[in-house]
């Protein structure tokens, strides 16, 4: 559900598919924007059906911009981060 | 050819049973993150812990202390811990009479559906009470098991490169003083224990093993039980 551009080295990090769920809600940004991520490192948490579901790092590089806030609903497949 | 909706042992997910009897909920959650550790590198099996903890409240990622409705010299007096835990959901409790259930699963190789983890924990409490005759279901939007409006089981679950912690507290015969202390899952709901609705009240541990036999049926696992003193490093509060 990630995707990377190649030419620019820039990931766009997207909700991944849980299954039927629904009002998925981002509950926590465990990074802020600027800071240097590590492959694979907690990125951020969503809640949904009880669970918390812990999103990490698709690359290393830089969180360049979040693009849903805590609070804010979202679906499957929408853009919450771009790491470069 | 035979055609079965069995799977045979061999098609089976092998899995462990721990069952830790009595523990503290915070020495079980140190538990808890080591052998998910060790189940995201692969080095154990789905593990299921078995437990009953000391009284206590947890409040899960949505949960706010407003939900603890008494005085805090009240959790003093009656011997209740407050823990700030990961998991999804709101306040609840543990406690004596409380059978939990924490599965540290791999959901990689169970169809990767959060939804449908969720629907087998609620489905293997539904079938597990229909041994005693007694009849649960779910209500949309609100996860957990329930008994008419009465919430018989609750559920929070904490995911993390798919794989699974925390998990479901089924009422057997609890305390409903300390439950009346809260707002269970942030709701005013009434709960309810197997013991008021079933003829008799079967031991924790006959409950324990009844409710692993119904999510291995639903989780396709060959289960073993394992020693609990294997895995702890400590079972101090």
């Amino acid at each position: 559900m990630n995707r990377t551009d190649e030419r620019t080295a820039q990931c766009e990090v997207r909700l991944p598919d849980l299954g039927e769920v629904n009002k998925v809600t981002i509950v926590a940004w465990l990074k802020k924007e600027g800071e240097m991520l590590a492959a694979g490192e907690d990125l951020l948490e969503v809640e949904t059906e009880k669970t918390t579901f812990v999103i990490d790092a698709p690359k290393a590089g830089k969180l360049l911009r979040i693009a849903k806030q805590e609070g804010e609903r979202v679906r499957l497949d929408d853009l919450l981060a771009e790491i470069g | 050819m035979t055609i079965s909706w069995r799977k045979s042992d061999e098609e089976k997910i092998a899995a462990v049973h721990l069952p830790l009897g009595h523990a503290g909920y915070s020495a079980t959650c140190r538990l808890q993150e080591r052998l998910h550790t060790l189940r995201c590198r692969g080095e154990i099996c789905d593990t299921v812990l078995s437990v009953e903890h000391e009284p206590s409240f947890t409040i899960g990622r949505s949960g706010s202390t407003a939900d603890i409705i008494v005085p805090q010299d009240l959790l003093q007096h009656a011997g209740i811990t407050v823990h700030k835990v990961d998991r999804g959901g709101e306040i609840t409790y543990h406690g004596p009479g409380q059978l939990v259930i924490y599965p540290i699963v791999d959901l990689r190789d169970h169809g990767r559906d959060l939804k449908r983890y969720i629907s087998n924990l609620e489905q293997g409490v539904i079938n597990l009470l229909d041994r005693f005759a007694i009849s649960a279901d779910r209500r949309p939007g609100f996860p957990g098991v329930w008994v008419d409006s009465r919430k018989i089981a609750a559920i929070g679950v904490y995911i993390k490169h798919w794989v699974t912690r925390h998990g479901l507290a089924l009422n057997i015969n609890v305390d409903k003083t300390h439950f009346a202390m809260i707002n269970p899952c942030g709701l005013d709901v009434e709960t309810v224990s197997l013991e008021d609705l079933a003829d008799r009240c079967p031991s924790m541990g006959e409950i324990a093993a009844a409710l692993l036999a119904e999510l291995g049926s639903l989780f396709h696992w060959r289960i073993s039980t394992g020693n609990p003193a294997e895995h702890w490093d400590d079972k101090a509060v």
